[in-house]
């Protein structure tokens, strides 16, 4: 499976959409396993483990490929896109068993403030980059790396082999694309 | 939805980056420029300015999509029986809150931290039963862990008494302490250590912000066995993670060297912490000095350079005058006072302390405190100074390799580099097994150094037996029963009473660990208690069993390479076996093949290397190759030396065993300090009570051959009372045996003859005939019967015991080696009985044999006293110059091997001068 990764990548990566797909069914089913199994299935604190979870997925796929597998960087633009959607799906669980009155044993005060992004914002902000990849693709992963992983702005810069700083302006800018898209801006 | 095209994007965006690098204020000039030359691109920009503003106002996207429980709406969640109050803040390791008791049983404060760690591939139950454990832990310089769990949200914390202080370093520049002061507060700082490391608890993260101070000068200590905590299930002494997730990679000011190389974590990787902890606190400097700028530097410094001394630090030119003065006035001293105060002991004391060799570093916390104490009370330390050789040498050359790798594998991981390199991952992997390995058989050593170190954790005196019930303890207390940590542990535990000879615990111990590796896939651990196990029970009767145990363990391991360090306990052990089944020569050759599958083994350790030097200097003792097993002695003393551990029961043990060598060899004279060496180790105090009884009977033995006999006398009961009350069997027959060649010496032939009739049926219920004791029982029969006149009992008493010799010799098996004595037994009785042509022959062979084996040129007794015996059969013979040319080879040997004084020498001399002037 680790080496129809490693191609699908390659193919991917000339154009090939039917190959971007299965490379993210097929992700998506590996890095589900793993967050399954390594992050609990009681629910997960999204600034943690996430970029653990990867890097050790990385290592594991390069492993047992061997030299021949994609590097960091190119491994990471797709697994941190199928994060995102494992994110997603994961929020919009919660968000039902919440609303579904399905409540765990310890909860949150009644008076707390509500969580800040909710699963309908989330879904919204993915759709906005996926357009926003096609645009400027740079620009998206970025949201992906950092937004949804919690990837800090050093790692990512080691990852793309760039400076923090440009890793910053590509953030700026990808937010003011964002935000310009959800609120309904009227170019964006 | 989107009206933006690529194309547009594309054309609008640099002028994006543009205007987003002006400041605020120039931005209008900006857009009115651009509007100038292009009026459509400038609309775009205009908005995305817009929203650029608005992104800022609003704070899109900064909130994570899921609340971590660093958000504050995580205020009022209920972990375990505790609710958050208030966010408390930031640690390395994840957020901190203030929480009460939800159920309002106390009043007291908590603090819960919630670690921001990936429990990959750890389980749940592991983390709170690890937590459980370190909750024991009770000190009151120690912050005490409350609870440890795992929240509802899938996030690990713990549970701690919430501590108000400021970081030691902080306090103690806050209050201007002045040197002494900062080293009684220090000292405070290692008891609490100390007593976690009685515990077997090693911290791992000790700096600073880990060492708090409360308003009332109070020290407490937090995250004990944290780092413990989250290592991997890799097994005990790991090498533990160093990045941590979310707030980004550690750095490692406080890591010790075997921490950035992937070594093995111990009790010294607290000495070293607490090293630079005391190094800060007097100098306001870190050793690494420049070098802490970048990771990568930092860490390059603490594997390979040798920190500069602190006296040096406080006062050169390179360092600012205004910062050096500031630093010193912090410790109420100007530069130049403060270089003097730290100048000498505390140099030497820090430099110990830093050591990049754990095992040249202070062996336990509580030594490193002893000689702060004795600063303190200008009393002399006990550590050395380094050479100026030493410190020359700035590079510490060993482990280049391993520097490389693990500097590659952590810039990675901070981001320094581009990913991590798949070979360095794959390389490490393998070396991470070869290191469990090693981690496994240094855990032995590991328990073995904690608990043979220089001084009781308690302060008060303690025998090594007390320690090891106490081990026992804690390791019983542990729930798990099948955790292969504790079969480790109780393996090392019961080798431990095997060399204090307390040979009951040691099978209970060793049995239990057996008995329960059964149910175990692990073969390292099946292998290493089949054959610990053989071992005990080789001291035993059941010597076949001990041979099936052997056996056993060696086919669990097969020929597979990674379990070389595996195969050389196992051979040790066989040797053992081998040696107390009487076979000499297979226990050397077990030895033998232990040594090369070590030198082949892909990692080595000094602290290994000692103990098999150890075990095949034994070995050859036993095979009675005298020449070889002084030589492997010394070797093995050397590096007990250099490893600073010479004066450990580990040590006591060889001076022991390498005293009989020289006593054997006939070398009584250097033997006699080693043993008394060895005594005193043993020693607590004027107690002779945790004294080996074998030990003071093999000195009473020494003390015999010099000719000491009223010393002599005295220890040989004393070694028997020991026996009689430790219930070891050997030595109370040794005793015994012992006992009445002193009496005969004296000539109190009632006695002799008395004792040796209380030791004739224990001989005989202990071994089969012609084994070598009887010889020995007969040739003091023998002696007797001359002293009494019967020469024909003592002639045919001699006979016997030489034949019997004879065939122990052939047969390459334990006590062959005593020929020669008895021909001399058999030449003397030959010599009173009138036929001093055979009593030369035998005194002839004797020497013949003695100097075959004999180191070139040294002088031994028992040469010596071969040629005095030929001397004397010569004179009888009246081959006058002969004789004489023997006794002065005789005199020669004596007077170096066992003195001037003694009466044998004496002897010697007489029968050298008789006759003519020499």
């Amino acid at each position: 499976m680790e080496s129809s990764i490693s191609s699908l990548i390659a193919t991917a990566e000339a154009g090939d959409a039917a190959a971007a797909e299965t490379l993210f069914t097929e992700l998506y089913a590996e890095l589900h396993r793993m967050a399954k199994r390594e992050l609990g299935r009681r629910g997960v604190a999204v600034s943690l483990g996430v970029t653990t979870l990867l890097h050790e997925a990385y290592l594991d796929m390069a492993e047992r490929t061997g030299p021949s597998f994609p590097d960091e960087m190119r491994f990471m633009k797709y697994a941190s896109r199928v994060m995102r959607g494992l994110i997603i799906d994961h929020a919009r669980n919660r968000q039902a068993r919440k609303r579904g009155g399905q409540f765990e044993i310890t909860s949150l005060r009644t008076d707390a403030p509500e969580l800040a992004v909710d699963d309908v914002e989330l879904t919204r902000i993915s759709e906005a980059l996926d357009e926003l990849a096609t645009v400027d693709s740079s620009l998206a992963e970025v949201v992906d790396l950092k937004f949804f992983c919690g990837f800090s702005f050093a790692e990512i810069a080691a990852l793309r082999s760039v400076s923090e700083r440009t890793v910053q302006r590509h953030w700026e800018k990808a937010r003011i694309y964002l935000h310009g898209s959800l609120r309904g801006s009227s170019l964006l | 939805m989107s009206k933006l095209t690529p194309e547009r994007w594309q054309s609008v965006t640099p002028y994006l980056d543009q205007a987003l690098d002006l400041p605020d204020e120039e931005r209008g000039a900006f857009l009115a420029s651009l509007r100038a030359q292009d009026p459509a691109l400038a609309d775009d920009l205009q908005v995305l300015l817009d929203e650029h503003r608005a992104v800022g106002q609003e704070r899109f996207l900064e909130a994570v999509p899921l609340p971590p429980t660093g958000h504050p709406a995580a205020a009022g969640l209920e972990v375990g029986a505790y609710r958050l109050l208030s966010l408390i803040g930031q640690g390395g390791m994840g957020t901190v809150w203030l929480a009460e008791r939800s159920d309002g049983r106390f009043v007291r404060h908590a603090a819960v931290k919630f670690l921001d760690v990936a429990l990959v591939g750890r389980g749940e139950e592991r983390f709170k039963r690890e937590g459980s454990i370190l909750a024991r832990l009770t000190h009151p310089h120690i912050a005490q862990l409350l609870d440890a769990g795992v929240a509802a949200t899938g996030q690990p914390y713990l549970v701690l008494e919430r501590v108000d202080g400021d970081s030691i370093d902080a306090h103690c520049d806050r209050q201007a302490l002045d040197v002494g002061r900062r080293v009684r507060l220090f000292l405070d700082v290692l008891t609490a250590v100390a007593h976690a490391h009685a515990n077997l608890v090693v911290h791992r993260d000790l700096k600073p912000s880990n060492v708090l101070v409360t308003r009332d000068g109070e020290v407490k200590l937090l995250d004990f066995g944290i780092a413990k905590l989250l290592e991997d299930e890799t097994g005990p002494g790991a090498p533990a993670p160093l990045t941590r997730e979310g707030g980004g990679a550690m750095t490692p000011e406080y890591a010790a060297p075997e921490q950035l190389t992937g070594g093995l974590v111990s009790t010294a990787t607290d000495v070293y912490a607490l090293g630079v902890l005391l190094y800060v606190l007097l100098t306001g400097q870190h050793p690494a000095g420049a070098a802490l700028r970048t990771p990568a530097a930092l860490m390059k410094a603490t594997v390979e350079t040798v920190p500069p001394r602190p006296s040096d630090i406080v006062s050169t030119p390179t360092v600012e005058a205004g910062a050096a003065a500031a630093n010193a006035a912090k410790r109420g001293a100007t530069p130049d006072r403060l270089r003097r105060l730290l100048a000498g002991d505390l140099d030497t004391i820090i430099a110990k302390a830093l050591k990049k060799n754990p095992a040249e570093r202070y062996a336990s916390v509580t030594a490193f405190a002893d000689d702060l104490r004795r600063y303190l009370r200008h009393e002399p330390i006990s550590a050395r100074p380094d050479t100026l050789a030493y410190r020359a040498a700035k590079l510490v050359r060993r482990n280049r390799a391993a520097t490389a790798l693990a500097i590659v594998a952590f810039v990675a991981s901070l981001g320094g580099v581009v990913g991590t390199s798949i070979q360095a991952r794959t390389a490490r992997a393998q070396r991470d097994f070869a290191l469990r390995q090693l981690a496994r058989a240094e855990a032995m050593n590991d328990l073995d150094k904690f608990l043979l170190s220089d001084a009781a954790p308690s302060g008060k005196p303690f025998t090594v037996n007390d320690l090891l019930t106490s081990a026992e303890q804690i390791v019983a207390r542990q729930e798990d029963k099948d955790d292969p940590s504790r079969i480790d542990v109780l393996i090392s535990i019961g080798r431990q009473y095997a060399t204090q000879d307390e040979d009951a615990s040691a099978l209970r111990v060793l049995t239990e660990a057996y008995d329960l590796s059964r149910a175990l896939r692990d073969r390292s651990l099946r292998a290493q208690a089949s054959c610990a196990l053989a071992s005990e029970v080789s001291r035993g009767d059941d010597l076949a069993r001990a041979e099936r145990l052997f056996q056993e363990g060696m086919a669990d391991l097969a020929d597979e390479p990674e379990y070389g360090l595996d195969r050389v306990f196992c051979l040790m052990r066989g040797s053992e076996v081998a040696r107390n089944s009487g076979n000499a020569t297979e226990g050397v050759a077990r030895t033998q093949a232990g040594q090369r599958e070590l030198q082949a083994a892909p990692v080595r350790s000094a602290l290994l290397d000692l103990r098999v030097l150890m075990d095949v200097a034994e070995s050859y003792r036993t095979a009675g190759r005298y020449r070889e097993a002084n030589a492997a002695f010394e070797e093995a003393s050397k590096e007990l030396t250099r490893l600073g551990r010479d004066r450990t029961q580990t040590a006591g043990t060889l001076y022991n065993n390498w005293g009989l060598v020289l006593d054997l060899l006939g070398r009584p004279l250097d033997a006699e300090p080693i043993f008394r060496r060895a005594i005193e180790i043993s020693r607590v105090g004027d107690s002779e009570a945790a004294v080996s009884p074998m030990l003071l009977v093999n000195y009473a033995r020494v003390l015999r051959g010099l000719g000491r006999l009223e010393a002599a006398a005295d220890y040989a009961d004393r070694g028997y009372a020991r026996a009689r009350e430790a219930d070891a069997q050997i030595v109370v027959y040794q005793s015994l045996l012992l006992r009445s060649w002193i009496y005969l010496d004296r000539l109190e032939l009632g006695r002799a003859a008395a004792v040796l009739e209380e030791v004739e049926p224990i001989l005989k219920r202990r071994f089969q005939p012609g084994h070598v004791a009887f010889a020995a029982l007969a040739s003091y029969r023998s002696r007797l019967a001359q002293e009494h006149g019967d020469l024909e009992t003592a002639q045919r008493l001699a006979n016997e015991v030489v034949s019997v010799v004879e065939v122990l010799r052939e047969r390459g098996a334990q006590g062959g080696e005593n020929l020669p004595l008895m021909l001399l037994r058999r030449s003397s009785v030959e010599l009173a009985a009138g036929d001093p042509g055979a009593a030369a022959a035998d005194a002839a062979r004797a020497l013949t044999l003695w100097q075959e084996t004999a180191p070139p040129g040294m002088f031994l007794s028992t040469v010596g006293r071969g040629y005095l015996a030929l001397g004397r059969a010569l004179a009888a013979q009246g081959k006058r110059d002969e004789a004489r040319a023997a006794s002065r080879s005789a005199v020669e040997h004596l007077r170096s091997a066992v003195g001037p004084d003694h009466p044998d020498t004496l002897a010697a001399l007489a029968l050298a001068g008789a006759g003519a002037p020499s």
